[in-house]
């Protein structure tokens, strides 16, 4: 086999550390019995049939989940998940298959399964397996592996007692500690390797509140892909902080009106309106399948100037962040939408034949159970020219949205929503009753068309955002400065 | 089916010798395949097989619960070891613990028909057939349809799994589901490109609609998009379509459980006994419905089930507590969840229920939204039809409705004929009057 590389053009363009190859991943896998000699058996397989392509994607990862409830650290979940996922493509059709048995025969009769797509004469399994040089937009100091529960049990504990002490009508406190680590080897059938480990964390924590005879109950949750070191004091004080002022906020709120106004996002976790109105859409599958209600839109207008949108796999240590997708397509940054105007969908390798383009490092999956599809990263707006505050002075009755807890959207038709947790009235270019609990519907390309305003206060969601299509989840990131939209409908209730 | 059952009790038996006190082992595997198809020709042929194994343990005091699928004995081995070892690490839960044998009892000694005798009489060419004559019938029909895209998906499944508690509980389960979709994507002429779906889900394959009735359901849903329009904002008089009602029925029942109560999450609380809904609700945990859905004989906790009323003539009959929750709040256990849904359901069909009705809103679809289950606040994002005059007019779109799961249900005002066959719930159409719609 040849030697993995540690430099290479794409170590060089990022500048960043080459920590993995596809060799350390052959190596790595080799512990659960994946060697050259299988590779080769599930590829004469999954080629026999004269396939255009054809990749097995190997996947362990453990994954950790530890609890408090009622003050005490008195519950800890683990899963185990290990396979290979066999894909076999021939034009845009699909072949998958997967197994949860590492044996020669097992890997090379799912590939036999997934080979059913093509039909044609058979083509020889890659003579050499090369490794991939890969940059690192992960480093962490303290993996998971090495991580006990000891260690993390205090934690929790703290973050419980700082909730309490900081206001006396909490009632009850959960917190979650979720961590995992990935390892996938990519192998495809022109021999290429790429090997990834991927870090997951995300501590949750909610809270019920009790007040002159109500109740009210929030969360907040700060994750990315970090090793145990994210868990800095500071980190932990801004989550107790967070969970408790979002929770007491709720008791001065009530749900807005309903009607059709102009809404103002905050910065940050308003990338959801990028995610559910626009992102969706332009994931290439939709598009390609003619589905998408920005089918035929590319190089159209389909925002005002001032919108640039980008999807964002290299920003460091984000939850959307990949070294490589799930079809062994090195990460990228790709510019959705410049200055309004549509430039490029997202694309896995099946979509970007049909365009005949590159792939943009898009085609992602949940596990080696499902095969990879275009899905989004880390998707968010640039900054743009207007103070925030200049955004709410403009508005003269309105809606301003500050947290969001889901959203969703129908890719042809473009309706999309989001729920707003928190947020407040605005009258008269200023922010008035606090409002909670209210659900937002648009239509993507209207919306996109009416965000006439957009602010210079850029920032990425602390929180962790997964994302669910074609019955897989995958994690990603948002981000969003503040802009106004002209107008949307507001889900709230009219009284009297 | 046995291997499993004896998986499970050499996993119980492993636990016991690395330290465990108690256990509860579950060892599953399943075998499905799905084809999915679009325009003319397959896209996307999947074949799964699944198995895990999952372990609560219950080691001095404390409690872990852990799952693998890397099964290999020396790997399993490992596994347990450390999982109870980390156990031992946690702090001590005085409410764990496995349920008093006594609890297991009482199983129905019933059939309830969960797998298909023809399952394995399907084969790949078998569905893709399917799948070619559901996109087929989903282009023909009476009325024209302005077409981009039907996409068709077929797909089995067979599961079995094994569970065994370390105290004397045993049980095995087996059951098939098979289904198809089909969709159709069409063009408005505003450029936007909805899509109208259905479907048809079942145990047994000879229970599925007929082919023809999902594709002209499919055709009808996609037709009825054509030129979405706004509702004004205000109240109306509503119709939720049987398909659509989960989301409604889910939210309202979700905080009757045991960690909503317990962790102070719940509306519900202190209302067992009270009126919450309109006389004309009455459901029932329906456990024992011969090849439904989520039928079982007895739930996660090992406790045999049986049929129960969880709102009877509006009032709330039970929540819904296991065994850890019931520990932690005194109180008897009910079992966490429900298995099935049975309805005192009306008389009439949805053209009927929609027939009475002079200006209102058909709700046949919700996207997205959410509810507060501590306050009961809701707003969810729905689309539909316009009712005129008893009968559907314009479609309408981008519309919420919004509320509070407290009074929802009091404004039910009648529930159709017409359980949902493709879902446990079984949810019939529902009428409620005056809710609250967020449009233009």
């Amino acid at each position: 086999m040849n030697d993995g590389t540690f430099t290479g053009p794409q170590a060089a363009r990022h500048g960043e550390a080459v920590t993995h190859s596809g060799e350390d991943g052959l190596a790595w896998f080799g512990r659960f019995g994946v060697d050259e000699a299988m590779l080769r058996a599930a590829f004469d397989k999954a080629l026999s049939r004269g396939a255009d392509w054809a990749e097995l994607y190997f996947e362990h990862r453990v994954a950790h989940h530890l609890g408090l409830e009622d003050g005490a650290v008195n519950r800890a979940y683990t899963s185990v998940s290990l396979g290979v996922g066999v894909r076999v493509v021939r034009g845009d059709q699909t072949g998958y298959a997967y197994t949860e048995e590492l044996t020669q025969k097992a890997v090379a009769d799912a590939a036999g399964i997934a080979a059913v797509v093509a039909d044609g004469p058979s083509r020889d399994a890659p003579s050499a397996f090369t490794a991939q040089p890969l940059p690192d937009r992960y480093p962490v100091r303290q993996p998971w592996t090495d991580v006990g529960v000891a260690a993390k049990m205090p934690i929790l504990t703290r973050i419980n007692e700082g909730v309490f002490s900081r206001d006396p009508r909490v009632v009850k406190v959960q917190v979650g500690f979720a961590d995992s680590d990935g390892a996938v080897l990519i192998v495809d059938s022109t021999g290429r390797m790429s090997f990834d480990r991927q870090p997951m964390a995300r501590m949750t924590v909610s809270c019920t509140a009790e007040h002159e005879g109500r109740r009210e109950s929030n969360f907040h949750n700060l994750a990315g892909r970090e090793g145990f070191e994210f868990f800095t004091d500071d980190r932990i004080e801004h989550l107790a902080d967070e969970v408790v002022s979002r929770t007491a906020f709720l008791f001065d709120a009530a749900p807005a009106p309903a009607g059709t106004f102009p809404v103002v996002l905050g910065a940050g976790s308003s990338g959801i309106l990028l995610h559910e109105a626009i992102g969706h859409g332009m994931e290439a599958d939709f598009n390609r399948k003619g589905i998408s209600v920005y089918s035929d839109k590319l190089n159209e207008m389909i925002a005002p100037k001032e919108v640039t949108i980008v999807d964002d796999g290299t920003k460091p240590h984000t939850r959307g962040a990949i070294n490589v997708d799930d079809e062994g397509v090195e990460a990228q940054r790709t510019v959705l939408v410049e200055e309004g105007r549509l430039r490029t969908y997202m694309h896995d390798r099946i979509s970007a034949k049909h365009y005949g383009v590159e792939p943009t490092g898009n085609g992602r999956r949940q596990s080696f159970r499902h095969p990879p599809v275009p899905r989004m990263r880390n998707t968010y707006m640039l900054p743009g020219p207007h103070e925030p505050e200049e955004i709410i002075a403009s508005v003269k009755k309105g809606v301003y949205a500050q947290t969001f807890t889901n959203g969703q959207v129908m890719i042809g038709a473009g309706d999309f929503t989001f729920y707003i947790k928190t947020g407040y009235l605005i009258e008269d270019g200023k922010l008035t009753r606090p409002i909670k609990d209210t659900n937002i519907i648009g239509n993507g390309p209207q919306v996109l068309a009416d965000t006439d305003m957009v602010g210079n206060d850029f920032a990425f969601d602390e929180g962790g955002w997964t994302c669910g299509k074609d019955g897989q989840s995958v994690p990603v990131s948002l981000g969003m400065p503040s802009v106004r939209v002209k107008a949307i409908t507001v889900g709230g209730v009219n009284q009297g | 089916m046995s291997n499993l059952m004896d998986a499970a009790r050499a996993a119980a038996e492993l636990a016991r010798k690395h330290g465990a006190d108690q256990s509860a082992i579950v060892v599953s595997r399943s075998r499905g395949v799905d084809i999915e198809w679009r325009d003319g020709r397959i896209e996307r042929v999947k074949e799964r097989t699944r198995r895990s194994l999952s372990a609560s343990l219950y080691v001095d005091g404390r409690y872990s619960a852990s799952s693998t699928n890397d099964l290999r004995p020396t790997a399993l081995d490992a596994f347990i070891a450390e999982a109870v070892a980390n156990t031992r690490l946690l702090e001590p839960d005085p409410h764990r613990g496995l349920p008093d044998p006594e609890r297991y009892a009482g199983r129905a000694a019933i059939d309830l028909d969960l797998v298909d005798p023809d399952k394995d009489a399907v084969d790949g060419e078998q569905r893709r057939a399917l799948a070619e004559q559901l996109e087929a019938l989903a282009r023909s029909g009476d009325d024209a349809l302005p077409i981009v895209s039907v996409a068709s998906s077929v797909g089995d499944n067979h599961g079995q799994s094994a569970r065994v508690h370390s105290n004397g509980f045993e049980g095995e389960v087996e059951g098939t589901s098979s289904g198809y979709s089909v969709s159709i994507t069409v063009k408005d002429a505003d450029g936007r490109r909805p899509m109208g779906w259905s479907y048809s889900y079942r145990r047994h394959r000879a229970d599925l609609d007929a082919p023809a009735l999902v594709a002209a359901e499919a055709r009808e849903k996609a037709r009825a998009q054509l030129g979405a329009g706004r509702v004004e904002t205000g109240r109306y008089r509503v119709v939720v379509e049987n398909r659509a009602m989960p989301k409604l029925i889910g939210s309202f029942l979700a905080p009757i459980s045991g960690p909503a109560l317990q962790q102070r999450r719940s509306l519900w609380e202190g209302k067992l006994g009270e009126r919450i809904a309109s006389e004309k609700l009455s459901i029932w945990d329906e456990p024992h419905r011969t090849r439904g859905m989520a039928s079982a004989l007895w739930d996660g906790d090992g406790f045999a089930t049986r049929r129960r009323p969880l709102i009877e003539k509006g009032v709330l009959a039970t929540y819904l507590i296991d065994q850890y929750y019931a520990r932690k709040m005194g109180v008897e256990p009910t079992g966490g969840r429900t298995h099935g849904l049975d309805w005192d359901y009306g008389e009439r069909d949805l053209a009927a229920l929609i027939g009475d009705i002079e200006e209102g809103v058909l709700i046949d679809r919700f996207l997205g939204g959410n509810s507060n289950q501590t306050t009961g606040e809701f707003s969810f994002g729905c689309a539909g039809r316009m009712i005129r005059d008893g009968q559907l007019a314009e479609p309408v779109a981008e519309m919420n409705l919004a509320g509070n799961l407290a009074t929802l249900f009091g404004r039910l005002v009648e529930l159709g004929d017409d359980p949902d066959r493709n879902r446990s719930s079984r949810c019939p159409s529902a009428v409620f009057d005056g809710l609250q719609l967020g449009g233009a």
